[in-house]
């Protein structure tokens, strides 16, 4: 009778279990949340039906107002009242488990599923602002660009352009409220407005004339993760996810739109007593004998844009060489 | 539980494409023609047409057509010779038809300009025009389309008489009607010089507006009307045969509006576009009427549910031809994709 002689090692006596698994689960891809921190956030109250009004008193009129002395009074004003309207909309997202993924899989999938509902209501609640300013707001085309399309690819006074449109309308930057500094630093541009862009256009961007890239900023503190760059007075953010039109320029090819805004121009709406809820149903409620258990995430939402004069932006192409 | 008919239901083609909405998905979809399965066409007809998920491409299925002049059955895809159009299974908006580009042969400069095409859209399909040689003016925006027929079409939305010569080329792709928020921003074709200015647009604003909702303005130089530009007005009213409406702004003053030359492309700012900005209401007490509040037009909302499920209309399709009777149902399998790999 004869046996195998030598070392054993991996070789002839491999590891029982060729795998293990590490402590921790790497990490869920997730697309830079651009669309909602630099909005407006309000409350809906319940038992009050599903629209909520945002209403603005507009400015008097500034025409006339001199007294001739004749005792004649000035006509009186009526103050004109603006409203929006928006409707509260609720989203939901399930998992359900089978028993023996938990019992013979990571002891972590269960948490990590909940985590996974919760990054899901953050990028869904980030879609639906993105959708809402992608639909609803009015984009100018650029021109300054090169790439012979229409729209072109961005420019120096595409973006000047629409710094002018919101300075014509009184449009305030994002400074002037005290939770700017909170939102996106203040470094460099103090007096910011706001610009949404997708990353397909950071070749673009980093071409245009006096960019200031994030990494130059001579403060970082604060800075979010998500800005890329400063032009002329917008703070830009982008995002995989930011809006896109396929087939939508001159030349057939994908068009770009990027909101550009200042404060008190969009706003979500959030459901008192309903919103950002995550649960779970026990496996005796999902399942007949007892072996699927479920995850629930539900949210609310309404939005709108509130005040168009203090927002607008650009159509863009990327800038494509022939 | 295998299978669950989710929703089901009913319907009688007009002889256009049905969008179904299918809130909880579906993983199975199957449409019956009742009114062909009783019929014997010289051309055999689909009469059954089914979909699974993750299975197929877009505009496809299986069709279950009948042979030339009796109902003995064939079974075949939609993509497979003589090819015909299927399922769409849309689950995000906006929705760009998944659709080879169409070629224009000429659009008119007339008032309503006329498109010279060889296509199968539908009555107020919306198109989105680009490459249009001669009229680039107005590459890049959508347009509603009437009086269909083979081999063209009529833009009301489009008043092209000004215009210095007319497109010799160029391409359609079909758009959704909805963008994923309502009201959308439409695009400005015209601005009459009026005590209250009729607004012209390039689809058919009554879908998406009511009287007593404001519009704001974004109208560049380019344009001619740079006075209003940034003003908010308030409808006054809708007209839906022309697709313009009434507003509260006096432009009598005001520089005419009229579109920029197509060599001015791209160098010149494009479009003139109005945006919803909410609405005013009134109150007449002695009529107890009261305008600006409605409620299924004027707050900001989904514009484009999904998912959803579209049918193609037509004889070998899956909606039809006008008058047929189709029942269709939508069901989901609780237990996996069908691509998993089971035994």
């Amino acid at each position: 009778m004869s046996f195998p002689s030598g070392i054993a090692n991996i070789n002839n006596l491999a590891p029982e279990v060729p795998v293990q698994a590490l402590e921790d689960f790497l990490s869920t891809p997730m697309f830079n949340l651009i669309h909602s921190f630099g909005v407006d956030l309000y409350h809906a109250e319940a038992y009050l039906g599903k629209t909520t009004r945002m209403s603005r008193f507009e400015r008097l009129s500034t025409d006339g107002g001199q007294l001739d002395g004749s005792g004649i009074d000035p006509a009186p004003e009526v103050p004109v009242r603006s409203d929006i309207d928006a409707k509260m909309e609720i989203y939901a997202k399930s998992i359900v488990v089978n028993e023996q993924v938990i019992l013979w899989e990571n002891p972590k999938t269960y948490s990590k599923f909940t985590s996974l509902l919760g990054q899901w209501m953050r990028e869904k609640e980030d879609l639906l602002m993105r959708d809402l300013f992608a639909s609803s707001v009015s984009y100018i085309n650029c021109t300054g660009g090169l790439n012979a399309d229409s729209p072109t690819s961005l420019s120096r006074n595409d973006f000047n352009n629409i710094e002018t449109i919101l300075l014509n309308n009184d449009a305030r930057t994002m400074l002037e409220s005290i939770d700017a500094m909170d939102k996106f630093s203040t470094s460099p541009t103090r007096d910011a407005f706001i610009c949404l862009a997708s990353t397909a256009l950071t070749l673009d961007l980093q071409n245009i004339q006096g960019v200031q890239l994030k990494n130059a900023y001579p403060s970082q503190e604060g800075l979010r993760p998500e800005e890329y760059c400063s032009i002329s007075r917008f703070r830009v953010f982008v995002s995989s996810k930011a809006a896109k039109k396929p087939g939508a320029s001159m030349l057939g090819r994908t068009v770009y739109t990027l909101p550009m805004y200042g404060l008190e121009s969009a706003a979500k709406i959030e459901q008192n007593q309903y919103t950002a809820v995550i649960g779970s149903r026990p496996s005796w409620v999902v399942s007949s004998v007892a072996q699927n258990s479920g995850l629930y995430a539900r949210f609310a939402i309404a939005r709108a844009i509130t005040n168009q004069n203090w927002i607008s932006g650009l159509n863009a192409t990327t800038f494509q060489p022939t | 539980m295998a299978a669950t008919i989710l929703t089901q239901g009913t319907f009688t083609s007009t002889g256009v494409g049905v969008k179904i909405p299918v809130p909880q998905s579906a993983d199975y979809f199957i449409a019956r023609n009742i009114t062909q399965l009783a019929t014997t066409q010289a051309t055999g007809r689909v009469v059954t047409s089914e979909w699974y998920k993750d299975i197929f491409n877009p505009n496809d299925g299986i069709r279950w057509k009948k042979t030339n002049n009796t109902s003995a059955i064939n079974i075949d895809l939609f993509s497979t010779s003589t090819a015909s159009d299927g399922f769409t299974y849309v689950t995000s908006s906006p929705v760009t038809e998944a659709q080879a580009a169409n070629a224009i042969t000429a659009i008119t400069a007339a008032s309503p300009a006329v498109v010279t095409q060889t296509q199968t859209y539908s009555e107020n399909d919306i198109l989105r025009l680009y490459n249009t040689t001669g009229m680039l003016q107005i590459a890049g925006m959508p347009f509603e389309i009437s009086s269909v027929s083979g081999t063209g079409y009529t833009l009301i939305g489009l008043r092209a008489a000004g215009f210095a010569a007319p497109a010799t080329n160029g391409n359609t792709r079909r758009i959704s009607a909805y963008e994923a928020v309502d009201p959308q921003f439409l695009y400005i074709t015209e601005i009459t010089q009026a005590l209250n200015a009729v607004v012209r647009t390039s689809v058919n604003p009554a879908r998406y507006y009511v009287e007593g909702m404001l519009i704001h303005f974004s109208v560049p130089q380019s344009f001619g009307m740079t006075e209003i530009n940034g003003l908010t007005g308030k409808i006054l009213s809708v007209d839906s045969t022309n697709y313009t409406v009434t507003i509260d702004i006096d432009t009598t003053g005001f520089t005419a509006f009229a579109f920029p030359a197509s060599s001015a492309v791209p160098t010149t700012p494009l479009f003139a576009t109005y945006a919803p900005a909410g609405a005013r209401t009134q109150f007449n007490p002695i009529t107890n009427v009261q305008t600006g509040y409605d409620f299924t037009f004027q707050p900001f909302r989904t514009g484009e549910f999904t998912p959803f499920m579209f049918l193609a209309a037509g004889a070998q399709s899956p909606a039809g031809s006008t008058g047929d009777v189709i029942v269709w149902q939508a069901l989901k399998s609780e237990t996996g994709i069908i691509s998993a790999n089971n035994p």
